[in-house]
């Protein structure tokens, strides 16, 4: 009971890392058709704000020493600010771009990001302590520790995902995103400003990023240089899963290749363990055939049809 | 009457193709006008590029004394012409009462958004009954009146509407006329509408331009032009007839 | 756009028809096949100054760029006539660099490292040139199975099914021990791998590319590329055509692998992943993605750029103190290249067309030449 409850709060909290990822590609895509190959960079440079720009071989404490509010708000605005530029100097010119084009522009960015940090910062993982309280403090369920970080992190998911979804309800510039993702011309002709929503969606992609760094960095305690690139392969392979597009979906689809991937791991024999992933990666090619549109049909999509 | 819009011999291309070619059509405040034609004569096209949704590639189009010429679609919007485009466009994801708002947005007299807003859930009372339900579920004709009444909100100088009657049972597209001519006449709503059907236009409109094969054919009042013949022929091309009537309208 | 096939057919129907202009069969010949054979005659004087004037490293800065060439002309099969980004094309490298491993080991490496090989496979030894076909044809062979898959999607979903690919195929051979020695390196491949092999491939791609491009079949890929209702209603099998240049150019890139694994002799999964995946599309989207000229063109300014800055990582003197590029400079250099590309110059330097037959004032050659569709 105890090793099956465990299971199941690894899987969620994985799931939630996912999910968070996901959202951020996800409303990229949604307002620009952008599909996002630099959102796991973004989550990188957010854990390597917390040092100290240095070449040497240790990490040296920066924003890391901050008062725990003062870091979160400190990181999630450096995040915002690359994710801005990034937007400004990058995407900006590319929009009126394909949907492929945009790809492999963002493959670039995602590229040049990654060997600025090796330039600035060496290409050595650095280890980096923050808040390993965290993962220390455990509680016993039916004689099993459950560590507090896992919980944690599907709170803070809940907690996310809760203030997204009245943002973009209950303000008017959530509803100005909501139409531009379904119609962005449209939107345009009432007055809703292109470049305003857009960065909208720039800033609340990079903010959840922000976030995702914090509690992947707390989780693992090394800094690397490609340390967001696992994360975003599989978010972006869990928008495809839970369909593009949609907000929902990408949290669906977070979830499910977060849960489906600890499940295999716990669940599939050893001599095949080793090739979990090829099952998940296999998935998205599986789900690309049988059902397009993802597993969640944005609203949009069903209505039109 | 003072001339609000005046598109100025445009050429608009999709990459090499021109698909209007010296185009000018003029609009003054309070009229009714619309540009009638063919599949493919470039109506859209024509109103795609006065929104700023299209730039064209010469020709100028001035609205009131400010050139907009390829301006963004939402400083055009801003300026005061409002577009309802072809195929309705409404926000399926947004309910009712939202897809009305969103449009309110960018207005800076906050006091009397209110008051239009009542007003044009009173113009459509379908809408009051369904303010929280998404867009998406209404009728062509409730999808049609929530996009005149979305457009009616952003309280614009000139409206233009593509192909109001597309897909609409006649009845509605009676109502639908009803209800652009009573704006006209209660509140001087400047309209400028695209048809294809030319009876339509005659009967709602002060002014008709027959746009075919990406040109004006014949551009009059249609009061003049009520026998329709005139139009006919410049609709449907019969080419010495065209000629002859297009210098007799000018 | 319908671009360089028709200009080139234009181009070549007249020249035959005028034989004013006509200046025998060898010169003629030369001028309907002159994209290959210049960029043949470009590599030729590459290889021939570096062999004889380059240090060993820049020599071997050369094969492994040549490889990238091939890499990258397999990418132009396929991304050019189908018009599908492909972002799995690194997979058929690896495909092909482990299967040649596979084939040329010595048995004593095999037992010892990838003793999972059938025993027919773990005893023998095949010749280099085998090798490196056969590499070629299992690419091919895989990319026939993914690809009777991956080709009925279109746009940006056939893009991800691509990047899906490489990740299963990474991920597998990542855990594959006892067939690629996993996350290890694996080491024991013949090294046979020089310029002159390199060119002789490099070579016969590029008229293979253009052979492809030129025929039925690669003209019904870009008709489907342009159009694809339009084409589907004209009979053309959409699909099949896909993954018939899918197949060929897995092919190419397939034999690319082996003769890149008999180039360093040693092998890691590691080494194919996305900074590869990037560095090649980045050499196609570069010299512009719909032309052979294009992805020649784009993967030698790459890597000379790529090897320029290489030198500036190295560092030089200035006045006494030693001046140096950062690591991972070069590779934002390049980064940062490819963006203004793609902001700037969205088709490439070569802006998609081929590069036709300059001289002697061919009247027809030049139309065709300044047509730009």
């Amino acid at each position: 009971m105890g090793y099956f409850i465990q299971v199941i709060i690894d899987a969620l909290s994985l799931g939630s890392l996912y999910a968070l990822a996901a959202l951020g590609i996800g409303l990229l895509f949604g307002v620009l058709r952008l599909i996002n190959f630099a959102h796991g960079d973004f989550i990188t440079l957010g854990a390597y704000a917390l040092i100290v720009p240095a070449y040497g071989p240790n990490a040296i404490r920066f924003v890391a020493d901050f008062h725990p509010v003062l870091l979160v708000i400190c990181t999630i605005l450096i995040v915002v600010a690359i994710a801005l530029i990034s937007e400004f100097l990058v995407f900006r010119p590319l929009r009126y771009a394909s949907a492929a084009t945009l790809m492999v522009g963002s493959f670039a960015l995602s590229y040049v990001i990654q060997n600025l940090i090796i330039m600035i910062y060496s290409g050595r993982p650095k280890s980096l302590d923050l808040w390993s309280v965290l993962t220390e403090i455990k509680f016993d369920v039916s004689g099993v520790d459950i560590a507090l970080l896992p919980l944690l992190i599907i709170a803070v998911t809940l907690i996310l995902m809760a203030l997204l979804v009245l943002f973009l309800k209950r303000t008017p510039w959530g509803v100005q995103m909501r139409a531009a993702a379904e119609d962005f011309k449209m939107a345009r002709m009432l007055g809703v400003r292109a470049n305003f929503v857009i960065s909208l969606a720039f800033v609340l992609s990079g903010a959840l990023a922000a976030v995702v760094s914090l509690l992947f960095e707390v989780q693992t305690g090394i800094l690397t240089f490609r340390m967001g690139t696992p994360l975003m392969v599989f978010a972006f392979i869990a928008t495809v899963i839970g369909g593009m597009g949609s907000l929902v979906g990408s949290v669906v689809g977070g979830m499910a290749v977060g849960v489906v991937s600890s499940i295999l791991q716990a669940g599939l024999p050893p001599e095949v363990r080793g090739y979990r992933d090829v099952f998940v990666f296999g998935l998205v090619i599986l789900v690309l055939l049988l059902r397009p549109q993802g597993i969640v049909l944005s609203r949009a999509a069903r209505e039109r049809v | 009457m003072t001339t609000l819009l005046k598109v100025d011999n445009i050429t608009v291309h999709y990459s090499r193709l021109a698909a209007v070619r010296n185009v000018s059509v003029d609009v003054s405040e309070g009229e009714i006008v619309c540009i009638v034609g063919p599949n493919g004569a470039g109506k859209s096209t024509t109103l795609l590029t006065i929104s700023g949704i299209l730039s064209p590639t010469e020709g100028t189009v001035t609205f009131g004394t400010k050139n907009i010429t390829g301006a963004n679609p939402e400083n055009v919007a801003r300026m005061g012409i409002s577009q309802v485009p072809e195929g309705r466009h409404v926000f399926t994801a947004l309910n009712v009462e939202e897809n009305l708002r969103i449009g309110t947005r960018m207005r800076r007299d906050r006091g009397e958004i209110e008051k239009d807003f009542n007003m044009v859930l009173e113009m459509f009372p379908v809408l009051a009954e369904r303010k929280r339900q998404s867009a998406g579920k209404l009728s062509g004709g409730e999808q049609q009146m929530l996009v005149i009444g979305r457009a009616l909100l952003t309280r614009p100088k000139l409206m233009t509407i593509d192909e109001p009657s597309l897909g609409l049972a006649p009845k509605i597209v009676d109502r639908v006329y009803e209800v652009l001519t009573d704006l006209r006449n209660r509140m001087g709503l400047t309209l400028l509408i695209v048809e294809q059907s030319s009876e339509r236009a005659l009967k709602a409109a002060d002014r008709i331009y027959v746009l075919r094969s990406g040109q004006i054919q014949l551009s009059g009042n249609a009061k003049d032009l009520r026998d329709g013949e005139k139009v006919k022929q410049a609709y449907f091309g019969f080419t010495e007839g065209v000629k002859h009537v297009g210098e007799v309208a000018f | 756009m319908v671009s360089t096939t028709e200009a080139g057919r234009d181009r070549k129907r007249p020249s035959f028809k005028y034989s004013i202009e006509a200046k025998g069969p060898i010169l003629l010949t030369v001028r309907a096949w002159w994209p290959p054979v210049l960029w043949s005659i470009v590599l030729l004087l590459i290889v021939v100054i570096v062999m004889g004037a380059g240090s060993l490293t820049m020599q071997k800065t050369l094969i492994d760029a040549l490889i990238k060439l091939m890499v990258v002309v397999g990418l132009y099969v396929f991304i050019g006539n189908s018009g599908i980004l492909s972002f799995g094309h690194i997979g058929f490298m690896m495909i092909g660099a482990y299967a040649a491993a596979w084939q040329t080991c010595c048995p004593k490496t095999k037992k010892l490292f990838i003793p999972g090989l059938p025993d027919y496979m773990l005893t023998h030894q095949f010749p280099f040139i085998v090798s490196v076909v056969v590499s070629g044809l299992l690419a091919a062979f895989i990319a026939l199975i993914a690809g009777s898959v991956l080709m009925r999607l279109s746009g940006i979903a056939a893009s991800i099914g691509t990047f899906a690919f490489l990740m299963v195929m990474y991920s597998f051979y990542l855990r594959w021990d006892p067939w690629t020695r996993g996350a290890s390196t694996m080491t024991g491949l013949p090294v046979h791998t020089d310029s002159w092999v390199m060119l002789a491939f490099c070579v016969i791609v590029m008229f293979g590319a253009f052979v492809y491009a030129r025929s039925r079949y690669g003209l019904s890929a870009k008709a489907s590329r342009d159009d694809e209702v339009a084409s589907k209603a004209a009979g053309v099998n959409v699909v099949g055509q896909r993954l018939l240049s899918f197949v060929v150019s897995a092919f190419i890139v397939g034999m690319a692998g082996a003769l890149f694994g008999h180039f360093l002799g040693i092998l890691t999964v590691d080494s194919f992943g996305l900074p590869l995946t990037f560095i090649t599309l980045a050499m196609l989207v570069v010299g512009g993605m719909q032309s052979l000229s294009g992805a020649v063109l784009g993967a030698i300014v790459i890597s000379t750029l790529f090897e320029a800055l290489r030198q500036l990582e190295v560092g030089f003197d200035v006045g006494g103190t030693l001046v140096a590029l950062p690591g991972g400079g070069r590779e934002v250099g390049i980064g940062i290249l490819m963006l203004v590309i793609l902001i700037f110059r969205r088709n490439g330097l070569t802006a998609n067309q081929e590069i036709y037959w300059p001289f002697r004032g061919d009247a027809m050659a030049k139309t065709a030449m300044t047509r730009r569709s």
